[in-house]
């Protein structure tokens, strides 16, 4: 199984449970051996990763399901409107103690997974769109929302406060 | 490059998804408009702090010796069952065979039925050519009894040679000879008169469907015989036993007593 730290970290990242992570790459691996046949050469990682996506919204599904409605509905709306405030990004602003992996888990779910797909597993926007089934288009706004939703969590502002301080 | 059309480009470019040429119209910009750098320095500096403060959570040995077991697990299962597998190759071989089967059904029977038409035709159209041959009065290209007359008079004209014999001793007189053209190819046309009758036989290389031996057109009969490597073709309006057994004659080529 070459590619199961790569299904275990987007499993992790996305479940934000050690425990959820394991039992949802299991479920991708028993996936993963009955679909063998839909694999092509050279996108291994890519097929596998797109079977844990799977997986994990199964699972989501049944344990968690308000978290699928609440990340893919209102919240992309409410994220993608810059001045209104939601419940995350509120509770960024106001977790000063908080390091910037934190803020990373509490992004919404559809932003949560782009950014991670692109920063930790460096895939491309075309093997993003595939894995998580949106036009490229749509990786690179998700992308960029996701990285300004970073940008203004408060960890991110005192750095920048402290790097730019030093440069003075 | 403006800074509208640069903003978009800019995330692209710090993930690395711009070609050669948008890469140096960009970087272009980007030495000229201290906007559009910061944000792209801003785009660096995030990708930066993730590479330092998120972890890649990678599997732990107990996940990967879990997941090994069931893999190999399943596996077994996969071996110890192999029935399913074998059925639906069984169930494809099934159908490959079928549909073989299916096939040469119809071909056959396409076939058949073709070559039952292409008799009919050829035998309709030795009539026709029989009928209007004998009503424009152009029965005959070549007059001759004489069986060395008519041969090379039709070889030369042909690209094979009809075997000719008169059997005036036995009542079927050679009077001549012409060309026609049936089933889209040029035949010799022997002309043999017996009694008041007037017989054709058209005489072509051997074809594979063979036309049925006995047929009867608008009152004429058309009569087939195989033999000396051609198809005899005999339109008349004798009566079918004479002309089968005149037509089997030639077809034989025995030499006249």
């Amino acid at each position: 199984m070459p590619h199961l730290d790569a299904g275990y970290n987007l499993a992790r990242w996305l479940t934000r449970d050690v425990h959820d992570a394991e039992d949802v790459v299991q479920d991708a691996c028993m996936r993963a051996l009955k679909y063998v046949g839909t694999l092509r050469d050279g996108a291994a990682r890519a097929w596998f990763l797109t079977i844990v996506r799977h997986a994990f919204y199964d699972w989501c599904g049944r344990n968690r399901p308000a978290e699928i409605l609440k990340d893919d509905g209102t919240a992309i709306d409410m994220a993608a409107d810059d001045t209104a405030v939601g419940p995350e990004q509120a509770a960024l602003r106001s977790a000063e103690s908080r390091v910037l992996a934190d803020a990373v888990a509490e992004l919404p779910l559809v932003f949560r997974e782009v950014l991670v797909l692109r920063e930790l597993e460096e895939l491309s926007y075309k093997e993003i769109a595939r894995i998580a089934d949106i036009p490229v288009g749509t990786v690179m706004s998700r992308l960029a929302r996701a990285r300004s939703l970073l940008r203004r969590s408060p960890l991110l502002h005192s750095i920048r406060g402290r790097t730019s301080g030093g440069e003075q | 490059m403006n800074c509208n059309e640069a903003g978009m480009l800019v995330a692209k470019y710090a993930d690395g998804e711009v070609d050669s040429l948008q890469g140096r119209s960009i970087e272009q910009h980007l030495r000229g408009c201290a906007a559009c750098a910061a944000k792209h320095q801003d785009l660096l500096a995030l990708r930066a702090q993730i590479g330092a403060e998120v972890p890649y959570f990678t599997a732990t040995p107990e996940l990967r010796e879990r997941v090994r077991a069931l893999l190999a697990n399943a596996q077994d299962t996969a071996r110890a069952r192999p029935r399913p597998k074998r059925d639906r190759w069984g169930w494809l071989t099934g159908g490959f065979v079928a549909g073989c089967a299916a096939t040469l059904l119809a071909w056959g029977v396409g076939t058949t039925v073709i070559a039952w038409r292409a008799n009919e035709d050829v035998a309709v159209e030795a009539v026709a050519t029989h009928v209007r041959a004998t009503l424009n009065n152009h029965l005959i290209q070549v007059a001759s009894s004489d069986q060395h007359t008519v041969k090379p008079w039709l070889s030369a004209r042909l690209d094979y040679s009809p075997p000719v014999q008169d059997l005036a001793s036995e009542g079927f007189a050679l009077t001549g000879g012409r060309l026609d053209m049936l089933n889209k190819q040029r035949v010799a046309t022997l002309v043999y008169s017996h009694r008041l009758h007037t017989i054709d036989v058209f005489v072509r290389p051997e074809s594979a469907p063979a036309p049925s031996t006995l047929r009867t057109v608008r009152g004429f009969n058309v009569v087939h015989a195989t033999g000396s490597g051609m198809d005899w073709i005999a339109v008349s309006d004798v009566n079918a036993d004479e002309l089968t057994e005149f037509v089997q004659r030639l077809a034989q080529q025995t030499p006249s007593p």
